[in-house]
């Protein structure tokens, strides 16, 4: 139990201390990986709490996001090394105090609330087992909607970001 | 006792910190990363929820499962339009996008 | 102990990998050679480049090393010689293997330069291209074995292995295996002879040194992984059974290096094209008729 808290604390001060970089480096690419790093560390926080199968995945499929999101930033974003020190910041005030609230709300509410006691886990073995039965049985139509989600997510976004015939066509005349 | 709260507590910081950056980036990548940070907070709680409190029910490990499709999908269908404003106006600063407001 | 005798095999693995590299590019076998070359890698100056990105720059060798240690963590050499039995064994080498091309592309924009950057982004192109096949098939192979313990997918194949059984998925783990280690004809990062090395083109002396050696171990793992999957691991007659695996290891990392040999490399647009239109279309095929074989006979 002590060790599982240690890990928990490790894991999630430098989930952190990863997200705290996300906004304060002005190198695009140093704040995508920071993010990928921060999603790292809330996979080993997933260890940690002996839920071994979502924290492997949390780990395996931010790395292809967060990568791919290092790649817009470059696209887009007018200064991506961060050299010249860009402000990208606006409505500051606003945001720290949103911030802020956010966090004292959900801090109360996590100390504020009696928990009641604490369960023991079932080994990874039952939980690929059972959360595949899950999957498979009662949530089966969540599942199935996520997936036609994700198709229909897929399909939409290569509609929205492809080239329009005619603004190929315009340019080839020019 | 202990293990659950220092979940809670960093899920908590976390949304914070992804709320902070949500509301404070001009760029839609760096929104999109604030909005990111924000999920993985909640994802730290459901999993804390699920592990110490009901390990028992498995529509907790679905329900991050849905969080991570919901991640992805946020980030595909951003990027989307994210490449169509920068295909039409050259920018995707959310200070330059008034003109989206009828 | 066990992890103790499993690095030992990666370090051996990782040198005869160099060995087999010098003898299909010079076609001279010497034992000697790598570590030669090491030697005098070690000996030269490491430069680091001007207004490197100095965190990504140092901490891209080790990560790609970190990624292949930890992919061959979970892969049995024999029965009970494994560092890390994990309930979700074959998941967890796919997330390993995922932190390679973070490390390229780490690599790739660390530096400040212009080849190192291109290669970097092209492998994540790539990555696009082979993740999936990567994936599906392990999930065929899973299919079968109904466990994603390692160990057990090995046990599965008593009867048949997974190459016969599942052809298709074979073929289609071997090409996404040269893709994640880049070997020719997929070596987009570092393309020698068009992008001057690529994602290495900036690395000297012991940086260097640490990134072949790391690239080597990726090349033994992702052998072992084909070995474990599809080969079946350590089952044969006769010899002992870690002596299975590590012949069908060497075949298997030979086989890819021959092949890079006699195939000219692959534009990264052409094998995007061929993972999605021909590769995915497959790998799901793949799972479907491993999926009717198991309800049906």
């Amino acid at each position: 139990m002590i060790l599982q808290t240690v890990f928990l604390a490790f894991f999630g001060l430098a989930a952190i201390w990863f997200a705290v970089i996300v906004f304060h480096t002005s190198s695009m690419v140093r704040s995508a990986l920071a993010l990928l790093f921060s999603q790292t560390a809330i996979g080993a926080m997933f260890l940690a709490m002996q839920t071994e199968f979502l924290g492997v995945l949390q780990i395996m499929m931010m790395a292809t996001e967060m990568a791919i999101m290092a790649v817009f930033m470059v696209m887009y974003m007018m200064d991506p090394g961060g050299l010249s020190g860009m402000d990208m910041t606006h409505q500051k005030n606003l945001s720290i105090a949103a911030g802020v609230i956010g966090t004292v709300v959900a801090v109360g509410a996590a100390l504020l609330v009696d928990w009641g006691p604490i369960a023991g886990a079932p080994p990874p073995e039952a939980q690929v087992h059972d959360l595949g039965i899950e999957m498979m049985e009662r949530s089966m139509l969540i599942f199935e909607t996520a997936g036609v989600t994700i198709l229909t997510a897929m399909i939409a976004t290569t509609a929205i970001a492809i080239q329009s015939r005619q603004t190929i066509q315009e340019g080839e005349n020019e | 006792m202990m293990p659950l709260i220092v979940a809670l507590l960093v899920g908590a910081v976390l949304f914070g910190i992804g709320l902070y950056g949500a509301l404070s980036q001009t760029n839609l990548v760096m929104i999109m990363m604030g909005v990111e940070v924000m999920l993985g907070g909640a994802m730290v709680n459901l999993v804390a929820f699920w592990r110490f409190l009901h390990p028992e029910v498995y529509s907790g490990q679905m329900f991050v499962l849905i969080v991570m499709t919901v991640m992805a999908l946020e980030m595909a269908v951003g990027f989307g339009i994210g490449t169509g404003r920068f295909r039409v106006k050259g920018s995707v600063e959310m200070e330059e996008a008034r003109d989206l407001n009828g | 102990m066990s992890t103790l005798v499993v690095s030992l095999a990666l370090l051996a693995g990782a040198y005869l990998v160099a060995v087999l590299e010098s003898w299909v590019s010079t076609g001279r076998m010497s034992f000697a050679g790598p570590a030669r070359s090491g030697l005098a890698l070690l000996g030269r100056e490491s430069i680091s480049p001007r207004q490197a990105d100095r965190v990504f720059f140092e901490a891209a060798p080790p990560l790609l090393l970190v990624s292949a240690v930890f992919a061959a963590a979970v892969l049995p050499l024999a029965p009970g010689l494994i560092v890390a039995d994990l309930a979700t064994g074959a998941l967890f080498v796919n997330a390993a293997l995922a932190y390679v091309m973070v490390a390229l592309v780490m690599a790739g924009w660390g530096p400040n330069g212009a080849y190192a950057m291109v290669g970097g982004f092209r492998f994540l192109g790539q990555l696009v291209g082979y993740s999936m096949l990567i994936v599906m098939p392990i999930t065929a192979v899973a299919m079968r074995a109904e466990s994603l313990l390692t160990t057990e997918i090995v046990t599965s194949q008593a009867s048949l292995i997974n190459a016969i059984y599942q052809p298709i998925g074979f073929v289609l783990f071997m090409v996404a295996a040269m893709a994640v280690c880049f070997l020719p004809p997929l070596d987009l990062a570092t393309a020698p002879g068009e992008l001057a090395g690529g994602v290495m083109a900036e690395y000297t002396g012991w940086r260097l040194a640490a990134m072949r050696l790391a690239r080597a171990a990726l090349v033994i793992t992702l052998a072992a992984s084909v070995t474990v999957f599809y080969l079946g691991g350590w089952i044969g007659p006769v010899l002992p059974l870690w002596a299975w695996t590590a012949a069908k290891t060497l075949v298997v990392a030979a086989a890819m290096l021959v092949v890079g040999r006699y195939v000219p490399r692959v534009r990264e647009a052409d094998f995007l094209a061929w993972c999605w239109k021909l590769g995915i279309p497959l790998a799901l095929f793949n799972i479907f008729y491993v999926g009717v074989i198991l309800l049906v006979i």
